[in-house]
């Protein structure tokens, strides 16, 4: 079966057909059940020889929200949601870090005997590191009697398989989606225009932007930025930059738009992140679905801010290492949790010490500060992106190089990357011209179904004959 | 009811209204991007419809790039001089394409019908999608699919594809788009993007020699290269793929409805076998001894008339050609000359059925 990839010829014939099939059924159970085997189907196209691990997380996840809520000794309900924690991160593991600790284990034992190189490899089942997150929190949010578990497993087994975010969020909560699921709901004018827009955008911001940028730069660059001058390796990270938020902000909209599709509401996952004015406030633009969940159901347990200093900085340094290294099993991803980690320290003592002493605060409101402090993010931002984007530690430092101008290159930027940075930049460019000058802030329909017709129009003639795999598809 | 439903569905409705009108608009100006990204099978194919030509040269690559029409006008053939020629040269072609081109470039029959074959005209481990996209109409497509079982779902595939893409001129006109921005923005802003922008006028260049010329449009590239300094700087082969895997007979089939086309229409064929390089000939030895005995039955079932345009006969050594199977400009022009000579025997009023005419046109040789 060809993979059902988004953004692909096959996509959209799986879509057309799935919507239509939907939407011809009639009844509750006929419907949900529809979606469910078209959400397996998806997935198994994909991921066709993991299908069992979805349905196991599924059925232990859905048994044990219910033996939860039906025990009322506290220490049984504790061992109930091990369970579910256990056999969700367990599997998340085996999957997604064997590779790495077995990697690191025969680094180390080479150090005293030749070990040799490893001959085999794991692949990851389709959208891992969400669903699983989906599980977790829906088995804790019982567990605190935040709500009721799901009676039905059909409902339950669509929570966590619906197609559109499966294979890269936004990581929905149980609380976000299950009343929504009461009775089948019928998408309003609203929610079909807004997913047309979304579905749009979505595309162009992927196959336009993403992918060209992809091609026709980044890629080159990053394989040898020592043959390129310092202003080219600059735009090549900004353009970078402009990809990977396209790439996944691209695949959000679309999940969402598609969502509204068939009557429901996923939560948004980004907002506006690179008009961030501090590392704290980006990563609460910055894929919110998972920012939240890691606030809610890891940084919190752990104390959050409460507690001793050495204890506050702990938490802050583990819940960065921990995202790090939820997008990838590397040491590379590792450091840029412990980059994000370090810089979320150093800003919190930075408030600390200045948000007592009034010259600090009445400076910190004004406007040159803010684009002081949206610069300084930005470069923050951008440094720690070469860390995600190196192909090995000597690439990481050739790029940096070639960024602070020690390199020797000579190759220059092509024109047209200053211009699909632009585009890629301009949604939040729009953004900030209508907070800040409300009387912009209309919005008219037509023009927008004018915008939306010219990013499909884009898409048909700019996107490259094969798109690329979404990269937070591969986290 | 009905404008209940319009409300609901007003903002799709909207865009596919805008786009809509974008893909108008496409097609309103398809002839710029015709001109950076033409489709050279339906251009050479119309170019060669225009008039009545007296003689018309079919093939692939090899008589796109390797006959030069104006060197062959003024040919004798039955005392008549053939004064207007066309070469409808499809690159990447099999006999299949050339027979469905031939239908549609020659509304009036020729005098002549001259087919420069090879053997990766024949060679049925591969197909040409653009034939069906740009030459076949729905009964050859049914056709191929009834007669053709081997390559039916291929046929009908690559068919229902190019009539499907056609549906959308944004689509449809994409890569001319492309082209034409490329263009346009190199303009504004030199080095924007150079390598697209080269392939741009190139293209453009391409255009303008179909749209007016007499089907003889060669690559740039190739006109100027030649095949014995390329050997000097790469040291080996170039990769040629058309005759990996090679096998005859459904194509073969394309070849007899060719000849049964010209009986019917009274048009005189005759076939010349392409000269290729020595390296190509060594390296898929086993392909041209199967071609060239499957010529020889047709020669002698069908009395066809064969000119064995072999490179030695004719004179042209690795330095004539741009790459293993492409003639460059010189060697062209020499394979021409000497084809004209040929054709004026041949055509001498009488003559063609002479044993003694076919030896001179290479009869026997390799």
């Amino acid at each position: 079966m060809p993979a059902v990839l988004i953004g692909q010829k096959s996509f959209f014939i799986f879509l057309v057909v799935v919507l239509l099939g939907y939407h011809l059924l009639r009844g509750r159970t006929a419907k949900y059940a529809f979606l469910l085997a078209a959400s397996w189907v998806f997935y198994a196209a994909i991921s066709p020889y993991y299908l069992w691990v979805i349905w196991l997380l599924t059925g232990i996840d859905y048994h044990v929200g219910r033996k939860i809520e039906a025990e009322t000794d506290e220490r049984k309900r504790k061992r109930w949601l091990v369970v579910s924690v256990v056999s969700n991160l367990g599997l998340l593991v085996a999957f997604k870090y064997t590779v790495f600790f077995w990697d690191t284990g025969v680094a180390v034992a080479n150090l005293f005997a030749d070990v040799p190189p490893r001959a085999w490899d794991i692949l990851l089942p389709l959208g891992i590191s969400f669903h699983t997150f989906q599980g977790i929190s829906y088995t804790v949010d019982i567990y605190r009697r935040q709500i009721k578990a799901v009676d039905s497993k059909l409902d339950y087994a669509l929570f966590v398989s619906f197609f559109p975010q499966m294979a890269a969020g936004p990581i929905v909560r149980a609380v976000e989606f299950l009343p929504q699921m009461a009775m089948p709901p019928t998408p309003t004018a609203q929610q079909i225009q807004d997913g047309t827009f979304l579905f749009a955008r979505g595309l162009f911001k992927k196959l336009v932007i993403a992918d060209q940028l992809d091609m026709l730069f980044v890629s080159a660059v990053f394989n040898d930025p020592s043959a390129y001058s310092a202003v080219a390796c600059r735009w090549a990270v900004l353009a970078w930059a402009v990809q990977i938020y396209c790439d996944f902000s691209g695949y959000s909209d679309i999940a969402v738009g598609v969502a509204k599709w068939f009557g429901f509401e996923l939560p948004l996952n980004f907002h506006l992140p690179y008009l961030a004015s501090s590392i704290a406030d980006f990563w609460r633009r910055w894929h919110l679905s998972l920012s939240s969940w890691l606030r809610d159901y890891l940084y919190f347990p752990l104390g959050g801010s409460r507690g001793s200093t050495f204890r506050i900085y702990f938490n802050l340094m583990l819940v960065f290492v921990l995202c790090g290294l939820w997008h990838g099993a590397t040491w590379a991803w590792l450091a840029y949790g412990v980059y994000n980690g370090a810089l979320m320290s150093l800003h919190r003592v930075f408030d600390q010490s200045l948000k007592r002493r009034a010259w600090a605060v009445r400076l910190r409101a004004s406007q040159p500060w803010a684009v002081f402090a949206w610069l300084a993010t930005f470069g923050q931002l951008l440094l720690g992106l070469i860390l995600v984007r190196m192909t090995g530690w000597s690439n990481g430092a050739a790029m940096l190089e070639g960024v602070l101008g020690l390199g020797e290159g000579a190759k220059l930027v092509p024109a047209t990357v200053p211009l699909l940075v632009l585009l890629g930049l301009a949604g939040h460019g729009w953004e900030l011209v209508r907070e800040r000058l409300p009387r912009f802030a209309w919005s008219w329909d037509p023009l927008r179904a004018v915008n939306a017709a010219a990013c499909l129009a884009a898409v048909a003639i700019f996107s490259p004959g094969v798109s690329k795999t979404f990269i937070y598809i591969q986290f | 009811m009905l404008r209940g439903r319009l409300r609901r569905w007003r903002g799709p409705l909207r865009v596919l209204l805008a786009f809509v009108l974008l893909d108008l608009a496409a097609l309103a100006t398809a002839g710029v991007w015709e001109r950076h990204s033409p489709d050279d099978y339906a251009a050479r194919v119309v170019g060669c419809a225009k008039e009545r030509r007296d003689i018309v040269f079919v093939g692939g690559s090899t008589v796109s790039e390797g006959i030069v029409p104006k060197e062959i006008v003024g040919a004798n053939w039955n005392g008549d001089p053939l004064m207007n020629v066309y070469a409808v040269g499809l690159p990447g072609g099999t006999t299949s394409e050339f027979y469905h081109a031939l239908k549609r470039a020659c509304p009036e029959p020729p005098k002549l019908l001259v087919y420069g074959i090879t053997a990766s005209d024949l060679n049925d481990s591969r197909h040409e999608p653009h034939g069906p996209a740009s030459l076949m109409s729905f009964g050859d497509t049914f056709d191929w699919a009834v007669s053709r079982p081997d390559s039916r779902e291929w046929v009908v595939r690559q068919y229902l594809s190019a009539r499907v893409s056609r549906a959308s001129a944004l689509w449809r006109y994409r890569h001319g788009i492309r082209m034409a921005a490329a263009f346009r923005f190199e303009e504004l802003f030199p080095g924007a993007c150079p390598a697209s922008a080269k392939e741009a006028r190139e293209l453009r260049n391409y255009a303008d020699a179909l749209k007016n010329g007499d089907g003889y449009a060669p690559a740039a590239a190739s006109v100027e290269q030649r095949y014995d300094h390329v050997k000097q700087v790469n040291g080996e082969l170039p990769p040629f793929k058309f005759l990996d895997n090679y096998k005859t007979g459904s194509h073969r089939q394309y070849l007899h409805r060719l000849i049964r086309w010209t009986t019917d229409n009274r048009v005189s064929l005759v076939l010349v076998d392409m000269p290729v390089t020595a390296d190509l000939e060594a390296k898929h030895a086993a392909a041209f001894a199967e071609y060239r005995q499957l010529l020889a039955e047709e020669e002698t079932m069908r009395g066809l008339t064969v000119i064995r345009a072999h490179r030695d006969l004719v004179g042209i050594t690795d330095a004539g050609f741009a790459d293993t199977i492409h003639l460059n400009g010189v060697g062209a022009t020499v394979l021409s000359r000497w084809l004209k000579g040929k054709l004026d025997e041949l055509g001498r009023e009488g003559t063609t059925d002479m044993p003694v005419v076919r030896a001179q046109a290479g009869d026997g040789k390799p």
